[in-house]
């Protein structure tokens, strides 16, 4: 841990810069709010390790995500070393989302996040009926809102 | 929004089209106007045609692209344009002018229109390189300026989605055209030889001029004119490829001081009226791997139709 006592709170500016990435396919939702880091440490010398955990293993925007992260840490001048590592474990899943996200995912997107395994319809509020597990990506399916015969993507762990 | 609001009629064209200036938005259950259901229909039936054809070509190269990390990402936009379509496909059912099943045999049938982009064969990794570059990028501005001001609520509300997961395939299509750019002279002119073919087809994605009294303008479909659009791709496209060091096939292309702006050569809109009317040079193969596909995979609609029935 980068030595305390000067007043400055390392970990918090390191966890505001990886905050600071979106996720790739939602501009405005913070990967921190998507649940995607799960563990941030520092060491005396400036060294800074991010371990993220992916929605599904086969994302393809990892890399991407990655780059976005090792910048915006970067810009911190203390820091003298970046290693991003996504981890194998914990599996990702829909309870790492933060209430800020499901609300912009919901309004913003129409997005809905999946809770055990229904979904509430971003614009009526009513329980979803799935159509596909399969949407334009692994972590989304498919669902429509009868009443207000809404098409909306759910995302799912 | 939908659900939370009552059915609306208009009384007349004229008071739909008030409606439509004034920032309406129309939703599924709306009595919209038959003419203006229609345009829009075809508009989302065409847009999740296109969605499919791209899909099925991007598929044909997850087992030809170099690379672990591109492989994925060509696995995972396949997926993404197959779930676009679907999605799509959803939306334009839902506006009862013809159901999934009759527009997707319609498509194989040859009776449909999608993008003329699909209508070629990309034959090399330079072609796949040039489709994620130039055209993907012709194909979000199109998007873009559609979702803008787009007067049909559920496509807008999809379009957005859309639009934000294709932002993502363009930086993927930077990197891979960066990489190609910055590659071997082999990997350069294989690269110069998949701009010579889709530099055209690219551009005339976004279709001749506007008409006057063009409807989807007037409806709030589309907010902005086709050449306008067109000669934005052109100031960003042309720099930038002769920036690489690459040719544009159009010897008429030329920076104008006084204008100060990149003035392209005149258009040939024939191969883009051929591939409007499924006469483009790889139209027949594509239309008939597609109806393939369709037709082997019967049993598995068979067999959920089934299970469906039997839950």
């Amino acid at each position: 841990m980068k030595s305390t006592g000067t007043g400055v709170d390392f970990e918090l500016l390191v966890h505001e810069a990886v905050a600071s990435v979106d996720d790739p396919e939602y501009p405005g939702v913070s990967i921190v709010d998507l649940g995607l880091l799960e563990t941030l440490l520092i060491d005396d010398a400036g060294g800074v390790r991010i371990g993220l955990v992916p929605t599904f293993s086969g994302c393809p925007a990892l890399a991407m995500i990655a780059d976005d992260v090792r910048d915006a840490v970067a810009a911190l001048e203390w820091v003298t070393a970046i290693e991003i590592e996504w981890l194998a474990a914990p599996a990702w899943s829909t309870d790492r989302v933060s209430e800020d996200a499901r609300s912009v995912l919901s309004k913003e997107f129409t997005v809905a996040v999946q809770i055990g395994s229904s979904a509430k319809c971003p614009l009526c509020g009513e329980p979803t009926v799935e159509k596909s597990l399969f949407g334009p990506s692994r972590c989304r399916s498919v669902h429509r809102c009868e009443p207000c015969s809404e098409t909306i993507e759910v995302l799912r762990g | 929004m939908a659900g939370t609001t009552i059915a609306r009629s208009w009384t007349s064209l004229d008071a739909f089209e008030a409606f439509l200036n004034g920032g309406g938005i129309v939703e599924v259950d709306d009595a919209m106007p038959d003419e203006y259901r229609t345009a829009v229909f075809r508009f989302i039936e065409m847009h999740a045609n296109s969605e499919l054809m791209g899909g099925l070509t991007e598929r044909d190269w997850i087992p030809k692209t170099p690379g672990l990390r591109h492989k994925m990402a060509v696995l995972a936009k396949t997926q993404d344009e197959i779930g676009h379509g679907h999605l799509l496909y959803m939306v334009a059912a839902d506006m009862a002018v013809k159901t999934r099943t009759e527009m997707l045999e319609d498509l194989f049938a040859g009776k449909s229109r999608f993008h003329n982009v699909f209508h070629y064969q990309a034959k090399t990794w330079g072609d796949q390189v040039a489709i994620a570059f130039l055209v993907d990028a012709a194909a979000l501005a199109s998007q873009q300026a559609v979702f803008k001001n787009c007067s049909y609520g559920p496509y807008r509300r999809i379009l957005k989605r859309i639009i934000s997961e294709e932002g993502f395939h363009m930086r993927l299509g930077e990197e891979r055209m960066l990489r190609i750019a910055e590659g071997t002279d082999t990997q350069r002119s294989m690269f110069q030889e998949s701009i010579n073919d889709w530099w055209w087809p690219a551009l005339q994605l976004f279709g001749p001029d506007t008409k006057p009294g063009d409807v989807l303008l007037r409806w709030h479909i589309k907010s902005e004119r086709n050449e306008v659009l067109r000669d934005r791709w052109v100031q960003k496209f042309a720099p930038m490829l002769q920036g690489y060091g690459f040719t544009i096939p159009d010897p008429g292309l030329h920076y104008d001081d006084e204008a100060g702006r990149w003035m392209a050569g005149p258009i040939d809109w024939e191969p883009l009226k051929a591939t409007l009317a499924n006469g483009g040079p790889d139209s027949a193969r594509r239309i008939a791997e597609a109806a393939g596909n369709w037709n082997r995979n019967a049993w598995v609609r068979d067999a959920l139709n089934a299970v469906s029935v039997s839950a």
